[in-house]
């Protein structure tokens, strides 16, 4: 149905945002935005299909996710600290 | 014939003497090295006359190979060759404690001497034979092992080797004989394949084909036209090796595999015809080359090709008995005239120019009377043992046809020319050197002096029917070797023979003891050349068969290294290939990311689009 | 489901919010870009009924999360979007071509979604009907309490994250020796970093 052509969508606008941002918070901003996209589809299936599982497993979802970023910022302000720049391109370290 | 383990036990002396003396020879002083060695081939001498005289003797392990047996047998034919082998070649051994003496390897050259005498027993005895080739290599091994004694000089290692793989080249004919009478009779054990074969049920052409490549065998080992390069080369061993391997006993072991394989050989008009070509080939080649050698043992090799030929001959002609007979004396006065040789090459120290010999007579006159009657022995003359068995092979290849008869004097006349051109150019003339010629101790003397006396004394035993003194060695050996219906000359004919080779000997003796006195005239000078070259044969066999192999090797060793080249690059390939996808390795998040989600859409695709 | 008007709107909010998460070049701006898109969403699960999720998303996930990046957004002064140099320029390319067919390759997929006919009632989404399976021993009881777990250690890493030297300094004991902290790369060596990467 047509929210999960929605969650398709915003699904791809998110992947666009991860590649493009340069900065990475906003990259990571991007990469919520995907992760919504997905509890979207979720609850869609859960309307479809008639199965509350899909609405508790978005709850874990969304918890997960508040630990995934306050874990992601306080990586992002370390580096900061380090580095006094947020620009992705400029972690290469781990080339190889 | 009794059943004794006696008869290995004459094998184990000398091998035990290899044993020792290879493991423990640095330990054991110089002289009694040598002492050691000599005395236990004595003992197999000894043991092996007992055996004989009690009428013969064998011994067998069973089924040492699948329905082959380790088998040794002592029959008159063996035993001569026994005799002849431990007896000369106790000679041989004791001559040689006074002639390597000094050298580093001293014990090392005992212990592969008596290797060679325990591997020739082998040969000698074994009657399966898988036996016999397990001595056959085993000479062969010890040759190389001696001709190459003193390895840090390239051309001994060369030599050695040339003549390793020349007798390869036998050596495959003998398995391939092997190989045919095995699949035609079912057994290897001599005995057995004479009743099979004369039971008859065989196809002809095969056994022919067989005793062919016996035929190769022998022509490898005993240095035959055209597997006779590595004769001349392999005189590069010490001179005791020379005597007792390439004069007196290996080299005739080509002649009694023939004797043995007589029962396949006397029906065979083809084979026998190859023979005799094959052994006048070897003939003249022999004698003319020696004419025109300078080195004193070239000289001598030359000429025991030249009487390896006579002993082919003689086994063409179906004279059996004669080869052997001929075998016996070649052995005295051919070891007499390389061990004479070597006591004038020891007495100049170490000279072998015949240029820069002469008139060793005045200083060596023990010596001269070796080399004097080692010429006549050679040469033929009458009543010395050379001339009786030279004579029964003329007889004989009279019978077989007269323009045979005369091809062999004429090889005789070569003989005497090439024994006497041997003895002036040594010992007559004046010295043309600048050494001080001494003469050898009583250790070599000895040995020389018994030798001697054989040389004089050993063709009494075969004296031809005519002569009213009995032939002890025919009836001796034709027990052995098998009776085979022959027709006796005429009684005048017979002496007409004798009288002639005798009269063309001593001829022939007194012409070429003038002859080669005076300097050379232009014609001989030209022949000599060729003569010297051995007739170019060496050059002929590197262009038509060293050289295209070696071309071959050279070009198989570049193939190799391309493929090794090849396995690299496909190291380097995987290496390229890996720096390639190294480059995916950018390091930046962003990219990372493209790349999943590159792939992403890709798997997705495929999932949902399936 | 009939696609009205309020579905139409929804969904052009939803994308244009989306799009203004990924390209406006102020952080700030695209942050409150998405507040708007996840309160729409809600409202999209209000519609999908479930309610208890719509509530939660407003709270935790508009209400929390993404302040949270505001707050992180404001504390680095990191609102400008453009920073540094683009080392890899074309990469926007093939971001749009990937996301154009991850979008192509994924519609496909949900359109060929069939729903199973007959379904039963979801009962709004409410906390009464989730409840009992959120809190069954034989449903999602474990999980709920290990995610519980997950959000305590998240919290505690946060913490650490930021100020290890402190955190380190309040666990020594004398009895037990730490390892000396590595002190920070000096900036030598990021100049160097710095060289390296323009390989």
């Amino acid at each position: 149905m047509i929210w999960l052509v929605a969650s398709a969508l915003l699904f791809s606008i998110g992947a666009y945002g991860a590649l493009t941002r340069r900065t990475a918070i906003l990259m990571f901003l991007s990469i919520e935005l995907m992760l919504n996209a997905a509890a979207l589809s979720l609850i869609s299936f859960s309307k479809l299909t008639g199965s509350l599982e899909a609405q508790v497993v978005v709850l874990f979802i969304i918890a997960i996710a508040a630990a995934e970023v306050a874990v992601g910022l306080g990586l992002i302000v370390a580096i900061f600290r380090r580095r006094e720049t947020t620009s992705v391109d400029e972690l290469r370290q781990l080339r190889g | 014939m009794q059943e004794t383990f006696l008869l290995p036990l004459t094998i184990a002396l000398p091998l035990l003497g290899f044993v020792l003396l290879g493991l423990f020879g640095k330990r054991i002083a110089e002289p009694a090295a040598g002492w050691l060695a000599s005395l236990l081939v004595l003992g197999s001498f000894f043991l092996g006359l007992a055996l004989l005289l009690q009428g013969g003797a064998s011994w067998a392990l069973p089924d040492w190979l699948p329905g082959i047996p380790f088998s040794l047998h002592l029959d008159n034919l063996s035993g001569v060759m026994l005799m002849v082998v431990t007896g000369v070649g106790f000679l041989i051994h004791v001559w040689a404690i006074g002639y390597m003496h000094g050298d580093p390897g001293y014990s090392r050259f005992f212990s592969y001497f008596n290797l060679f005498i325990a591997a020739m027993l082998v040969l000698i005895l074994g009657d399966s034979l898988p036996v016999v080739f397990i001595g056959w290599e085993g000479v062969g091994l010890a040759s190389y092992l001696l001709i190459g004694f003193w390895y840090h000089e390239r051309v001994n290692a060369d030599s050695a080797r040339k003549a390793f793989i020349v007798n390869r080249i036998g050596d495959l004919g003998f398995l391939l004989a092997m190989g045919l009478l095995w699949s035609m009779f079912g057994t290897l054990s001599i005995s057995e394949l004479v009743e099979k074969v004369e039971a008859g049920g065989y196809s002809f052409t095969t056994l022919t084909l067989a005793g062919f490549f016996l035929l190769v065998g022998a022509i490898g080992k005993s240095a035959q036209v055209p597997l006779m390069v590595w004769l001349p080369d392999a005189m590069a061993g010490p001179t005791p090796v020379s005597a007792l391997i390439h004069a007196a006993t290996m080299v005739t072991a080509g002649v009694y595999l023939l004797v043995r394989h007589a029962f396949i050989l006397h029906d065979d008009g083809f084979l026998s015809g190859l023979i005799v070509t094959i052994g006048l080939l070897t003939a003249f080649y022999g004698a003319l080359c020696s004419l025109g050698q300078w080195d004193i043992k070239r000289i001598v090799a030359y000429t025991t090709l030249s009487q390896l030929g006579f002993m082919f001959v003689a086994v063409g002609v179906g004279a059996y008995w004669v080869a052997i007979f001929h075998i016996v004396t070649h052995a005295f006065f051919k070891a007499l005239m390389f061990m004479t040789s070597g006591s004038v090459i020891h007495a100049l120290g170490g000279e072998q120019d015949v240029r820069k010999m002469g008139g060793m007579r005045k200083y060596l006159p023990a010596t001269h009377l070796h080399g004097l009657i080692a010429t006549f022995a050679s040469g033929g003359l009458v009543p010395l043992a050379g001339f009786w068995s030279k004579d029964a092979i003329l007889a004989y290849s009279f019978e077989y046809g007269p323009w045979l008869w005369f091809l062999m004097l004429l090889a005789s006349v070569l003989a005497a020319l090439y024994s006497i051109r041997w003895y002036v150019l040594v010992f007559w003339g004046e010295y043309r050197g600048k050494e001080h010629p001494h003469e050898s101790p009583a250790v070599m003397l000895w040995p020389n002096h018994i030798l001697m006396g054989g040389a004089i004394g050993v063709g009494f035993m075969g004296l031809p029917y005519v002569i009213d003194y009995k032939n002890f060695i025919e009836p001796f050996l034709t027990k052995a070797i098998g009776e085979f219906p022959h027709e006796k000359l005429p009684v005048l004919t017979e002496w007409v023979l004798i009288l002639t080779s005798a009269v063309v000997a001593i001829a022939a003796l007194w012409w070429g003891f003038r002859f080669f006195q005076q300097k050379m005239p232009a014609w001989y000078e030209r022949f000599q050349a060729a003569a010297l070259q051995g007739f170019y044969a060496d050059a002929l066999y590197n262009t038509l068969l060293v050289n295209p192999a070696k071309g071959l090797a050279e070009l198989l060793f570049e193939g190799d290294k391309g493929l090794l080249a090849g396995f690299a690059g496909l190291g380097s390939l995987v290496g390229g290939l890996g720096s390639l996808l190294a480059r995916l390795e950018t390091g930046s998040l962003r990219f990372y990311l493209a790349g999943l989600l590159v792939a992403l859409v890709l798997l997705v695709g495929w999932g949902v689009l399936r | 489901m009939s696609i009205g008007f309020w579905e139409v709107l929804a969904l052009l909010v939803l994308v244009g919010t989306g799009l203004a998460v990924v390209r406006l070049q102020n952080a700030v701006h695209a942050a409150l870009a998405l507040i708007a898109n996840f309160l729409v969403v809600a409202g999209v699960y209000v519609a999908l009924e479930a309610r208890f999720v719509a509530m939660i998303q407003i709270i935790v996930y508009a209400g929390a999360i993404v302040v949270l990046f505001l707050f992180v957004i404001m504390l680095l002064s990191a609102a400008n979007a453009n920073v540094g140099q683009d080392l890899l320029p074309r990469l926007g390319w093939v971001a749009a071509l990937g996301a154009l067919g991850l979008a192509g390759v994924l519609t496909y997929a949900v359109t060929r979604f069939q729903p199973p006919a007959g379904t039963p009632a979801l009962g709004g989404g409410l906390p009464q009907a989730l409840g009992p399976l959120l809190y069954d021993p034989e449903k999602w009881l474990y999980a709920l309490l290990v995610v519980g777990f997950l959000l305590l250690v998240a919290t505690v890493a946060a913490v650490v994250l930021i100020e290890p030297e402190r955190i380190v300094a309040a666990t020594s004991h004398p009895a037990h020796p730490q390892q000396e902290q590595k002190p920070n790369p000096p900036r030598a060596e990021q100049k160097d970093e710095r060289a390296v990467v323009k390989r």
